[in-house]
């Protein structure tokens, strides 16, 4: 068995709806789009125009499913689409593409550029042009059980680690528990801080929560490289956990495509409603704040900006949170002028920082975020997803900038009124 | 206006007239230069043509009047101040033109005889007006039909030029149900050169432009399909209308005294015809360019169009049908519908095809066997 070109265009067929198609043909070619995507603003290479990214999948709508386009294939007039071609457009689909959705805002047709960039990598994948990295993290999520490879001997070890910093019992496996929490392998390896807050904060609520032996993993890489099977199977690990253990809401963790696989593509991927909530650790925490549970004493007192994470605030619609919590403990908040729904990307989304190659375009494309925070003076950038951090803090690094990047959950966490 | 034609008093060039008028040569370039933008000729080209312009011989010109309503010649010639326009207009030897010239009867029909005979091949032809080709009594000068009086006199000019929409398209009087049997000159003269410039009446800077091209370069300048000069009916007057923003932001007028037209709302839906009529008012405008109808709050009526009047209601916008049958719109919809049903079928088979043919994707299969 193998990834073949065949697999690949069927896989396109299958792909196309009608949104896809109503989007195809309403785009009216003005180029918005361009203006929106970092990859064009950093670079001025018109090939990064987020609609040319699709341009093989177009073909295949038309000479499928237009009459023109049918003809045209009948005749000979319209070029199939080869495999040279899917691999020129490799760098485009996939190190080019954060799926941000930036451009989709812009676009005075509505068209959602990230939607059907997302279908088609299920054709890159299939037809085995997907980027050897992701195809090593999606192997690694499906065979050991997360796209770094790690085992739960490292979760427990972690576990370890932060019951003896803080003093607080980390459970694990507690069936009937409120709450079960999930965290991305960088949070495990990078920010073991991301645990302990979540210990304390669930502490002072008082609510009960649990870890999951078999499903402690958020991320979903078969969302990232573009490959429903592999999502699916993902998918599938932590609703197993969750009903297992009876809990009534899984917490997505500061990861941006986890939550976009749980929330939005999960209930889809496994052909049914879950028996369970899906919230984002930034929901829980500002329900907490608004119910009273969530008490701090003092404030940062450093100027700091916020870095939307896309598929948490533009795609997950969560606007408001992260500011009334950012407001409850720092007292110099400044806003980019982008903000919100229209922050630019990290650069490094949609699994482009697990693209080696990708890297150099990847920090060119970072120029913009540079300039963002040098327009607002901030000396701490605070973010909600494990993902955009470690790329600011490489891209920060790179452009020899020493501003400090942490979790907003983290931030949180400090300043805790303890001892009650 | 024009005075009687007394050679002896008048100049012989156009140049040496304008200087006898106290037009300084710094006033005749600016308005030369003027021209040649609107014109579309490279700014060079002013100087140019001011030289031509400043040397050329008075050129003769007839214009004879059919059935028109005089409409034309107030256009050139009642400009609220003397312009430099019918400054220009006064040097030029107009040999003939029946509401301004000073002679009557014989003396009138000679003048234009004379005329054809001395610069014959040469003299420039301007009509207003249609020509009857019912009854020729519907309308005739001096006992001579209007078609006949326009075969003689085109016979022997370099060039015609059809001013306004009745003698370029037949205009009101060709308008349904067409009572004489109005054509347009170009209807009737098949063998010379003809320009229109519709317009009902068409602005006076365009006729100005025409004449001054042809002074300069002896012949006519490019023409669109219509016949008209492509540097004044180029684009349309929707493309050039400050009101444009407000269309395309979908704000339109509802009623000629709703909020939306106080507010200068585009006023398609009142039945502007801005989108599909040809014309420079919307950029030269009139007046000495102080409005044109658009700015003045009501919609364009597309009267440099051939058959204007009767391209529908005036103030139904253009997006509703005239013509078009219900039972013709039906039967469309339903061949639309069953197109649509035939194609859906085919693009449903294609997907549930496409969805059969799926073959699960493992990690194993993400890569290329051969690799």
């Amino acid at each position: 068995m193998s990834a073949t070109l065949s697999k690949g265009i069927n896989s396109f067929k299958e792909m196309i709806d009608a949104p896809v198609a109503s989007f195809f043909s309403s785009c009216v070619h003005c180029g918005l789009c361009a203006e929106a995507c970092l990859f064009y603003t950093e670079t001025g290479d018109p090939k990064y125009t987020p609609i040319h990214k699709l341009e093989p999948l177009r073909r295949v709508w038309q000479q499928e499913y237009t009459l023109l386009g049918k003809l045209g294939k009948l005749l000979g007039l319209s070029k199939p689409v080869t495999d040279a071609e899917l691999e020129e457009w490799k760098p485009l689909v996939y190190d080019s593409c954060t799926m941000c959705s930036r451009c989709a805002m812009v676009c005075p047709v509505g068209n959602d550029m990230t939607y059907m960039i997302r279908k088609m990598r299920e054709g890159m994948a299939a037809s085995g042009h997907a980027p050897k990295d992701l195809i090593g993290a999606s192997t690694r999520s499906v065979e050991i059980g997360s796209p770094m490879g790690i085992r739960l001997p490292a979760v427990k070890a972690q576990m370890k680690h932060v019951q003896d910093d803080t003093g607080i019992d980390i459970p694990l496996d507690r069936v009937g528990s409120e709450y079960m929490v999930l965290m991305s392998s960088m949070e495990i390896i990078n920010f073991p801080e991301y645990l302990a807050a979540i210990a304390r904060i669930m502490k002072q609520a008082g609510k009960t929560w649990t870890l999951c032996s078999e499903a402690f993993e958020a991320t979903n890489s078969g969302i990232q490289i573009g490959a429903s099977d592999i999502a699916k199977v993902l998918v599938q690990r932590v609703v197993d956990g969750a009903e297992k253990l009876k809990v009534k809401t899984v917490i997505s963790p500061e990861c941006g495509h986890a939550f976009t696989a749980l929330r939005w593509e999960g209930p889809n991927l496994i052909g049914r409603a879950y028996t369970f909530e899906v919230q984002h650790i930034l929901e829980v925490l500002d329900e907490f704040r608004s119910a009273g549970l969530l008490k701090t004493t003092g404030f940062e007192e450093a100027r700091l900006t916020f870095h939307d994470p896309c598929q948490i605030v533009r795609r997950g619609g969560l606007l408001a949170q992260p500011r009334n919590l950012l407001n409850m403990v720092a007292k110099n908040f400044v806003d980019t002028a982008d903000r919100g729904k229209m922050n630019w990307c990290c650069g490094g989304g949609g699994g482009v920082s697990a693209i080696e190659e990708a890297e150099p375009l990847r920090l060119q494309a970072f120029k913009v975020k540079k300039a963002q925070l040098e327009e607002t003076g901030a000396k701490t950038l605070v973010t909600a997803c494990a993902n955009c951090r470690i790329v600011l803090e490489e891209g920060l690094e790179h452009y020899h900038m020493n501003i400090p990047v942490m979790g907003l959950t983290e931030l949180i966490a400090e300043h805790l009124t303890e001892g009650e | 206006m024009k005075k009687s034609r007394q050679p002896e008093v008048l100049p012989g060039t156009v140049g040496e007239g304008l200087k006898q008028r106290g037009v300084t040569r710094r006033e005749f370039l600016k308005f030369c230069s003027a021209l040649t933008v609107m014109l579309a000729l490279p700014p060079a080209m002013a100087s140019v043509m001011a030289e031509a312009i400043s040397k050329a011989r008075r050129q003769s010109v007839i214009w004879l009047s059919f059935q028109e309503c005089t409409g034309c010649t107030e256009s050139i010639t009642r400009s609220h101040s003397p312009t430099l326009e019918n400054l220009i207009f006064d040097l030029i030897s107009l040999d003939y033109h029946h509401t301004l010239q000073a002679a009557s009867g014989e003396a009138a029909e000679q003048a234009r005889m004379q005329a054809m005979k001395d610069n014959e091949g040469n003299y420039l032809l301007i009509v207003d007006g249609s020509i009857p080709m019912g009854n020729p009594g519907y309308s005739c000068i001096a006992g001579i039909s209007n078609h006949d009086m326009l075969v003689e006199t085109a016979k022997g000019a370099a060039a015609i030029v059809a001013v306004g929409t009745c003698a370029a398209y037949g205009g009101i009087p060709k308008a349904d149900p067409n009572p004489t049997g109005a054509v347009s000159v170009a209807d009737i003269v098949k063998d010379k050169p003809i320009i229109n410039v519709p317009g009902c009446p068409p602005i006076p800077v365009v006729m100005t432009g025409v004449l001054a091209h042809f002074l300069t370069f002896g012949g006519i300048p490019e023409l669109d399909s219509l016949g008209r000069p492509k540097s004044f009916f180029g684009d349309t007057i929707h493309d050039r209308c400050y009101r444009r923003p407000f269309y395309d932001q979908g704000k339109f007028a509802e009623t000629f005294d709703d909020e939306a037209a106080r507010n200068g709302w585009c006023l398609f839906k009142l039945g502007c015809k801005g989108p599909v009529t040809y014309n420079a008012c919307a950029t030269t405008k009139w007046n000495d360019g102080t409005s044109f109808p658009i700015q003045s709050g009501h919609g364009c009526i597309g009267c440099s169009e051939p058959n204007f009047w009767d391209a529908g209601p005036l103030y139904q916008a253009l997006s509703m049908p005239v013509s078009a049958t219900g039972s013709l719109l039906g039967a469309a919809a339903i061949a639309g519908a069953a197109a649509g049903v035939a194609i859906t079928w085919h693009n449903r088979s294609t997907k549930a095809a496409a969805k059969a043919a799926h073959e699960k994707v493992t990690v194993q299969e993400l890569t290329r066997e051969e690799k």
